[in-house]
């Protein structure tokens, strides 16, 4: 089943002279087992498309769907729950909340669904430690570079078995190296089932993404196809 | 690319026949540059020319193998001492022609861009798919070389994204076609909102 479905979504912000178009009928499917990458200038509509996807913000006209359920059609209680459960965020200014600790930070989505303290706390550290973090799991985000916060945050979008993966710059603070391995640890995660969306501005990391879908004023202007075979590399250098 | 001076390093490491210096090479650059078996004996020939290799007797084999001289060390030494230049280059094309594209009429500027830039990220991702999954140390050498590669790349994409928004400020106007006909639209790159 598509994880994720955009069915020609628009989101206008405001009304009349000042409206602003921030998508216009955009559509978008990701599959299980698909990471796609989506880029475009500065107020092209990225963050919007994810907030969208996130069930974070509502479409203006057209439909979100996530593992088949229409977003607009559930209760408050039920979007709450689909989005703790089975979707991973990682914001722009990645939300970490100060007064807890990086474990902390990484557990409480876990916590908040149920989960026992102490198992949260065994997931949350997992998690950490696939981003590189054991070390920094007891210090408060203040305590912490802002490439590390950025990792925390990444950690908390994948505990568990998110499996819906929502990134919006997420390498933005890591230097190029950390960057990567950032990457290779989301890949690993979306090659075992999960679907996800990675903002970014940076093209070297859009290309870890199976497809690349460039947005201009909220539109899809055009995308990168799957790649065939990795085997042709060489013939194309 | 020097193959004199990629051919005095690998002399470095033990002597070496044709054959092995080829094999060597591409060991090194993940085949990314192939060498062909010609274009190293006439580089040998120049080297030993220029008293940077001696050439060995001859093994069982039939294969001569080629020693580093004194002064192919030093050679290869200043190599490594001096920093590539950038000039001289070959000619960039995308550069030419995107210039050339703001001068010549009907030439739809942001659909060209685009169709550069999806094409460089097919290439991108291409060389992403063969990165190794793991970081063992003898894939390194080969490592360094894609990642010299995906940065190229990378590059031209940045440049791209930065033509697209600098022409989102200046419009082209072309020259107005002769009166009476319609002038047709204005290339312009679709306006980039600033948040
Ligand atoms: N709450 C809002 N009210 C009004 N306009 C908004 C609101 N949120 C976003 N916009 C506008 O919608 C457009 C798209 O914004 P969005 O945040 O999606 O851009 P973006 O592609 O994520 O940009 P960036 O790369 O700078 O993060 C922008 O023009 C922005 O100003
Ligand atoms: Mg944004």
């Amino acid at each position: 089943m598509t994880l994720l479905d955009l069915i020609d979504v628009h989101r206008t912000h405001g009304a009349g002279e000042t409206a602003v178009h921030a998508l216009r009928g955009v559509c978008l499917a990701v599959d299980p087992g698909e990471l796609v990458a989506v880029m475009g200038p500065s107020g092209s509509g990225k963050s919007t498309l994810l907030n969208l996807a996130g069930g974070l913000d509502s479409p203006t006209s057209g439909q979100v769907v996530v593992e088949g359920q229409v977003l607009a059609g559930l209760p408050r209680r039920r979007l709450a729950a689909l989005r703790r459960r089975r979707i991973g965020y990682v914001f722009q200014n990645l939300n970490l909340l100060p007064s807890l600790t990086a474990v902390e930070n990484v557990a409480l989505p876990l916590e908040l669904d149920g989960v026992g303290v102490r198992g949260a706390r065994r997931l949350a550290l997992a998690s950490l430690d696939t981003v590189g973090l054991t070390d920094q799991a007891a210090r408060f985000p203040d305590e912490l570079s802002g490439g590390q916060q950025q990792r925390v945050a990444i950690a908390r979008a994948l505990v568990g078995d998110r499996r819906l993966v929502l990134t919006d710059e997420p390498t933005g603070a890591l230097d190029s190296e950390t960057g990567e391995a950032v990457l290779r640890v989301l890949r690993t995660r979306i090659d075992a089932g999960a679907g996800g969306i990675l903002v970014t501005h940076e093209a070297r990391h859009a290309a870890w993404a199976d497809r690349v879908v460039f947005l201009r004023d909220g539109a899809v202007v055009d995308a990168s196809g799957p790649l065939p075979t990795a085997d042709q590399l060489l013939g194309a250098s | 690319m020097s193959i004199r001076h990629s051919i005095l390093a690998l002399l470095r490491r033990e002597p070496m026949h044709g054959y092995q210096l080829r094999a060597a090479f591409e060991a090194s650059t993940g085949g990314t540059w192939p060498l062909n078996i010609g274009q190293i004996y006439t580089t040998l020939g120049r080297l030993e020319r220029d008293g940077f290799v001696r050439p060995l007797p001859e093994t069982e084999s039939g294969q001569r193998p080629y020693l580093l001289t004194t002064a192919g060390e030093s050679e290869l030494v200043a190599w490594f001492d001096t920093p590539v230049e950038r000039a001289g280059r070959p000619r960039d094309e995308m550069a030419i022609k995107l210039a050339l594209a703001l001068t010549t009429p009907k030439v739809d500027i942001p659909a060209v861009i685009q169709r550069q830039r999806t094409a460089t990220m097919r290439v991108l991702q291409e060389y992403t798919r063969v990165k190794p999954a793991a970081e063992c140390p003898e894939e390194l050498p080969w490592l360094l070389v894609l990642d010299a590669l995906l940065f190229q790349a990378e590059a031209e994409i940045r440049w791209l994204d930065h033509c697209e928004a600098r022409l989102a400020r200046h419009p082209v106007q072309h020259p107005a076609p002769p009166s009476g006909s319609t002038a047709p639209a204005p290339a312009t790159v679709a306006s980039v909102k600033r948040s």
